[in-house]
């Protein structure tokens, strides 16, 4: 059994694989970090450089969990694509972070965040940034 | 193509660390690395069969080519009438062509085999069609808006609300831009 | 002191704001197609060719010309920083930019791949001015004869080194000529392929080709493109290298710069094999080849300085001569036809002030390309981030609405797209537009230059080898038409003698 998370360069996303890593430690369970980008443009801020994705991967090992990141693409659903690999990993938990957004933001541009929360077969963990 | 029934093309992968890290190195690809990688993700040769079909068709066109030339009137060498100089271009086309249907038969390594993405070429030959059949009769913005949403939500993969969005601020930039500011007589609605 | 005249006057005509607006504007527009995947410099110019039509012609040709040197520079900045070559003329910086890249000295990268691009082209130019006056002069005893070989042999040579089979760029190239043929016979009136179409009757005109064949045909080839994963933001430090560096890279770009400028002048050759050959020829004098692919900073100096010369001094043959050295310069000799001006060696003489504002506005261009890359690559970067799906429709309407503003005719947009269609047909099947557009630019010049020809010889081809400069064209046509056949000959052979040897080693093995 294994614990996702979805991890961008950000603070909501570090906060969202800090507390990703605890939960791996409590449950002694190994730890899947995603990072997934969108098709289509070169550059993308969502986008984890290797440095990042070592960093992280560092710290899960300094804390003493199994880790293993996970790089993908998707073409225009994050959240299929998230919720599919967490299916196909079969997940106990899934960790994700919650961006502030207002309500016009959420209308206008969608919330990731929100589709996996209702549509996740999984208990999901939100975490907010500090 | 919606969501619901897009390829997942997600290509995984993985960094895999025990408990113990193994430092990361960029990665220093040689350029004949480089080079294989591009020619593995180039698309795949268009092949014998594709070869031959587009060798068919130059010949029968250059067939054609020649046969209308000769209705014109060839003239002599000397002196040239309308349809000696086609008929010359027509008749190299038409040996080249021959040419290309034996020297291809293997396949070779030009051209690009079609895949299932290459409907979004006909999909999109198909929305400029129709915007040129619509733009005379109900002006640009219209065919425009249609065509900005579906670029860019079957063809591109844009979300609903982002292509609808992002549609109507295009056209409304191409309005701005070419009948406000430039002053063009596009047909249009407005 | 007369010699310095036109040119000095070049340079008024430069200064003129407009003509520096328009020549600022086609270099960002080039740097941010270089960037941006998806359309290239022939493109964007086949597009932007309505643009030509309200403007006077040296404004447009000095914007043209910007697009396409600018270009050459953009390409160079996904290179290094994402390992992505957005030119092919920019695949070789690929080997050592990105590793300077990663080793932190992407700025320095940049930067010196800036410097080296303007010191290419400022050494091509000098060159230019120096050597067109001289082409042109020599060319002014051209009679039709000579005017038919060399257009011939322009053809072959860009049907040859372009890409692809070579037997199917001469077809394309056929039927570039035989669509020039279209519409009426100037010499005799009749009408040919109109089929009754009065559309037709004055002929195809040649911007709706251009821009379906490049333009629509480049971006429905795009539809299909499978998109690689994003990169991570790079941030670029200090775009400008350090004096070791400037001091490590001088060599090569001199020697980029000259390499870059003769092999430009051919046609067919231009910016890619210019810095490919760069590259090959630096590390053969490196003193230390083993550092090329690890970070060489001449490795990005040498081929950058020499795509750029490449690009300027391929703007010779059309200059000075009429005869397009590749399909961008096609489609600015294109551009010039549209404005009434038939390049030609007589360009010089009779549109001195034309011919010098192009020239020099390649120096101001190329000061403008190295004072804007080093603030605007944060930008540039930054714009990576828009999707290809968002750009796609605005290229498309661009080319779209402004076909119809060519001529306010329907028929021009639908024959836009009909040839966007035929475009991305050609690319599929493995045939070049480049050969195709080249040929229908030059289709209705050869043709008459060819009856005429004919008239004043009476009918004897074989006239064309009595004159000195016919006949050294005509054979060397013949000689790059027949060397693909000789060149495979003797590999067949070598490769026979190779296969026994290693059938006889593998048996030795195997003993």
């Amino acid at each position: 059994m294994s614990i996702i998370v979805g991890y961008v360069p950000s603070n909501v996303g570090e906060a969202a694989v800090a507390a990703a890593i605890q939960e791996a430690k409590l449950r002694d369970e190994q730890l899947l970090i995603v990072n997934s980008s969108r098709e289509g443009s070169l550059v993308d801020k969502n986008t984890a450089s290797e440095e990042d994705l070592a960093r992280v991967l560092d710290t899960a090992v300094k804390a003493g969990v199994s880790a293993q990141v996970i790089e993908s693409t998707y073409r225009d659903d994050l959240t299929e694509e998230f919720l599919g690999l967490a299916d196909k990993h079969e997940v106990s938990l899934i960790v994700i972070g919650l961006r502030q957004r207002s309500q016009v933001g959420k209308f206008i541009m969608g919330s990731q965040a929100q589709r996996i929360l209702l549509q996740a077969e999984h208990p999901v963990l939100a975490v907010k940034a500090p | 193509m919606d969501a619901k029934h897009a390829r997942h093309d997600s290509t995984e992968k993985s960094l895999t660390s025990e408990l113990t890290p193994e430092p990361q190195e960029p990665e220093a690809l040689t350029p004949e690395e480089l080079a294989a990688q591009w020619e593995a993700e180039a698309a795949e040769p268009a092949g014998p069969i594709a070869n031959l079909l587009s060798s068919l068709v130059v010949l029968g066109l250059s067939i054609a080519g020649m046969a209308l030339s000769v209705g014109l009137g060839l003239g002599t060498p000397a002196a040239p009438a309308a349809g000696m100089w086609p008929f010359v271009i027509s008749l190299i086309a038409a040996v080249m062509a021959v040419a290309q249907i034996i020297v291809g038969r293997a396949g070779g390594r030009d051209g690009e085999k079609f895949s299932a993405l290459s409907w979004y070429a006909v999909i999109g030959f198909a929305t400029l069609i129709l915007m040129v059949v619509l733009m005379p009769i109900i002006g640009f913005e219209i065919p425009s808006l249609l065509l900005c949403f579906v670029w860019m939500r079957w063809l591109g993969g844009e979300r609903w609300r982002s292509a609808t969005i992002y549609s109507i601020l295009i056209v409304a930039a191409f309005y701005a831009i070419f009948i406000a500011a430039l002053g063009t007589t596009i047909p249009r609605l407005f | 002191m007369e010699f310095f005249g036109p040119v000095l006057d070049g340079f008024n005509v430069v200064l003129d704001p407009t003509n520096l607006l328009y020549c600022l504007l086609g270099v960002v527009v080039g740097m941010l197609i270089g960037v941006l995947p998806g359309l290239g410099p022939a493109a964007t110019i086949a597009i932007l060719l309505p643009m030509t039509y309200g403007v006077e012609p040296v404004t447009a040709i000095i914007m043209l010309a910007g697009i396409f040197y600018g270009a050459q520079y953009g390409g160079t900045i996904t290179s290094v920083l994402l390992r992505l070559p957005g030119e092919a003329s920019s695949v070789v910086t690929v080997f050592d930019g990105y590793v300077m890249a990663k080793q932190g000295r992407a700025g320095a990268a940049l930067g010196i791949a800036a410097i080296g691009s303007f010191f290419g082209a400022t050494i091509s130019i000098i060159g230019l001015t120096f050597l067109a006056p001289l082409v042109a002069s020599f060319a002014l005893d051209f009679g039709p004869p000579e005017y038919t070989a060399l257009a011939m042999l322009g053809i072959l040579l860009v049907a040859t080194i372009s890409g692809g089979t070579k037997i199917k760029a001469i077809i394309a190239a056929a039927v570039g000529l035989f669509l020039a043929t279209i519409g009426r016979d100037g010499f005799t009136g009749a009408e040919r392929f109109t089929f009754g179409n009065l559309s037709l009757a004055d002929g195809i005109d040649f911007v709706p080709i251009a821009m379906g064949l490049f333009g629509l045909g480049e971006i429905l080839y795009n539809l299909e493109e499978r998109h690689r994963a994003a990169n991570a933001p790079v941030k670029v430090s200090k775009v400008w290298p350090q004096r070791k560096d400037i001091k490590e890279a001088s060599g090569a770009i001199g020697r980029g710069s000259v390499l870059g400028f003769f092999l430009g002048i051919l046609p067919g050759g231009g910016a890619t094999i210019a810095s490919l050959a760069s590259y090959a020829m630096e590390k053969k004098t490196a003193k230390d080849p083993s550092r090329f692919g690890k970070g060489a900073i001449e490795g990005v100096a040498g081929p950058e300085s020499a795509n750029n010369a490449a690009a300027t001094s391929s703007f010779i043959p059309l200059l000075t001569l009429g005869i397009p050295a590749n399909a961008t310069m096609a489609i600015i000799f294109g551009a010039l036809l549209i404005q009434g001006i038939t390049p030609g060696p007589q360009l010089i003489n009779d549109n001195p002030q034309l011919f010098w504002g192009v020239v020099n506005s390649m120096y101001i261009g190329n000061i403008l390309l190295l004072i804007m890359s080093i603030p605007l690559i944060g930008v540039f970067v930054k714009i990576l981030r828009v999707r290809a799906a968002i750009l796609a429709p605005i290229t498309a309407l661009i080319t779209m609405l402004g076909a119809y503003t060519i001529r306010n005719s329907m028929f021009d947009v639908l024959l836009v797209v009909l040839f966007g269609a035929i475009g991305y047909l050609m690319k599929k099947f493995g045939f070049e537009p480049g050969p195709l557009v080249l040929a229908f630019v030059l289709g209705s010049l050869l043709e008459s230059n060819l009856r005429r020809s004919l008239l004043v010889l009476e009918g004897d081809p074989t006239g064309f080898f009595t004159r000195p400069i016919s006949a050294t064209l005509l054979v060397l046509f013949i000689f790059v038409a027949v060397w693909p056949v000789i060149k495979s000959g003797i590999e067949k052979r070598k490769a026979g003698s190779l296969a026994s040897t290693i059938a006889s080693e593998k048996e030795k093995e195997n003993a």
